[in-house]
């Protein structure tokens, strides 16, 4: 059962930095909490009503006191112990609701005063920030984690800005969960660096007139020189399109693009009728990276190169290597090498 | 928890390794772990870092329920696990209808706040010295870090903490404390080991902190 204590004017009832399991509800008197704002360094004084509980913080958690309770006109107070308390909370739900509620908006304001300190962090927008932890997931190998995240970012925010680039993400995870497992598989490039949020490309404007596959991708600084390459390209600038694209291989970093920018290299190369050099940067690239997403068309490219250097046979080899890798007669470099292929053919003939 | 047995509705159960929640998710929902063990983690730069695990009859994902803030932390199941999950809508019902849950609730958030107090406390140090020895107290006072095996006797105290969990709560790198550490132990304040840092005078560094902090 709770005590009642009295108090006299000017007394104290606890001083702060004392550790006690003691919870008071003040019934008669004038008692004030006097303690200092931890971020202005002002006294503080928060008069108790009467009726109101304190001293509950630091007994539940028997932690120090916090403040000073002073009393300022003669007081009687109800004394629990965290037992007594607990009972008493126990059977008065209502009371321990509202003690919540107090106690979140308390915590709310403390935590935002520490994250304000921690200035060095930089705050991530919710939708940002769960970007971001699905692409830690996906860097990774760490595919079901990464599956559920941008599953997750999919159902709250269907039109994000990283929407697109999500649903690519996810679609690798599950792909990647498939075929290698958690923790295995190689890496999967998610096609930002570092801390910043590239903005996505529809917010971008300008790059939308960029041929070739129209590429969801957000703008990283990697993805507006590739972007721009591919630009230069589109506008027969062959020249100045091979410059920007040896200088994305050459920084390297970007796994996303590098791959990229060494088939355009090599199709700029083309362009520029620089066949012997078209065959070298293609037979390069097919032996270091067999698995090359564009690996059909350099194949495509290095029979053309060939043909164009009165190699017939050769370019019949390669033509013939794509329709007994791709035989859906429907495929794009299919046709092309069945066209190709069929026209030496005939060109034999006649 | 036979009082529970109303709410079996509201049972979910996760596969080990599965996630609960994950960091920056909006949340509306707290959960009452019944059996398994649950990890929170967190990606601070480019590592996932293990904040907390916990067993029943543990609370966790309770700061969104009253806030409708985003997650500040992921949940993943670490054994097979089954948790009652709990929202806005329910949660009163839940909340007047067991007590002692309110209560749990409550002694975490009265946690909580005294833990973010502390923090606060350390981050308005100007002094990076004072800053890392008062981690130090601040972990002698929460008792969270305290090695139960080592000695406790007198002003030695044994944490079993790394540089990078000091540097976290002092909100300064890894490599500045390390080098106010190694300042620390050259003066022999400190004894630096692989997996525990012995501070050998509590009350010196509670002396130190004093004398730097702003008046």
């Amino acid at each position: 059962m709770p005590k009642v204590g009295s108090f006299r004017a000017n007394s104290v009832i606890y001083f702060e930095g004392d550790v006690s399991d003691k919870i008071f509800v003040l019934q008669k008197g004038r008692v004030t909490l006097k303690y200092t704002d931890i971020e202005t360094g002002a006294d503080v004084h928060d008069m108790i009503a009467t009726g109101e509980f304190f001293g509950v913080k630091s007994a539940l958690g028997r932690y120090p006191r916090e403040e000073n309770a002073l009393v300022v006109e003669d007081a009687q107070v109800l004394v629990f112990a965290v037992p007594e308390f607990e009972q008493f909370a126990g059977a008065n739900s209502r009371i321990i609701i509202k003690m919540l509620k107090v106690f979140s908006n308390q915590l709310r304001r403390i935590h935002r005063q520490v994250e304000n300190l921690m200035e060095k962090q930089e705050a991530l927008s919710p939708e940002a920030g769960l970007f971001r932890t699905g692409e830690y997931y996906l860097k990774n190998r760490m595919y079901s984690q990464a599956k559920y995240v941008f599953g997750r970012y999919l159902t709250y925010y269907p039109a994000g800005k990283q929407a697109e680039v999500s649903a690519r993400h996810l679609e690798a995870a599950e792909t990647a969960l498939v075929r290698y497992g958690d923790g295995k598989g190689p890496a999967i490039a998610t096609g930002t660096s570092g801390g910043s949020i590239p903005r996505s490309r529809a917010a971008e404007g300008g790059a939308e007139s960029a041929p070739r596959k129209p590429d969801p991708a957000p703008l990283s600084d990697a993805a507006k020189s590739y972007y721009n390459a591919v630009s230069l390209f589109s506008q027969e600038k062959y020249k100045e399109a091979l410059g920007e694209f040896k200088a994305i291989m050459d920084s390297g970093g970007d796994t996303e693009y590098g791959p990229k920018a060494a088939f355009d290299f090599g199709r700029s190369l083309y362009m520029l009728q620089q066949y012997d050099l078209t065959i070298k940067h293609f037979t390069q690239m097919v032996q270091s990276s067999p698995r090359h997403p564009d690996l059909l068309d350099i194949l495509l490219y290095l029979g053309h190169s060939w043909e164009r250097k009165g190699d017939v046979e050769r370019a019949k080899g390669f033509y013939r290597k794509i329709l007994s890798m791709e035989q859906d007669e429907d495929h794009a470099t299919h046709i092309k090498a069945r066209r190709s292929l069929k026209s030496l053919e005939e060109g034999a003939r006649g | 928890m036979a009082d529970l047995a109303a709410f079996t509705r509201f049972a979910r159960v996760y596969q080990a390794g599965e996630i609960i929640f994950s960091e920056y998710e909006p949340g509306d929902s707290f959960y009452l772990i019944q059996s398994g063990r649950v990890k929170i983690t967190k990606i601070v730069g480019e590592i996932e870092k293990t904040i907390d695990i916990l067993q029943p009859p543990e609370i966790f994902g309770e700061m969104a329920i009253l806030e409708g803030t985003p997650r500040s932390a992921t949940a993943v199941a670490l054994d097979s696990v089954k948790v009652l999950e709990f929202n806005r809508a329910n949660f009163e019902v839940l909340m007047m209808g067991n007590p002692q849950i309110a209560l749990r609730l409550m002694k975490l958030f009265a946690k909580r706040i005294y833990d973010q107090k502390r923090r606060f406390m350390i981050l308005t140090l100007d002094d990076q010295q004072a800053r890392v020895a008062d981690v130090f107290l601040m972990l002698n006072e929460t008792q969270a870090q305290v090695s139960s095996t080592g000695e406790q006797d007198g002003e030695k105290r044994e944490f079993r903490v790394t540089v990078e969990d000091v540097a976290h709560w002092a909100g300064m790198s890894s490599q500045d404390v390390q080098a106010i550490l190694a300042h620390f132990s050259n003066q022999r304040r400190v004894e630096l080991y692989g997996d525990r840092i012995v501070v050998k005078n509590i009350n010196d560094f509670s002396r130190f902190v004093s004398s730097r902090r702003k008046k």
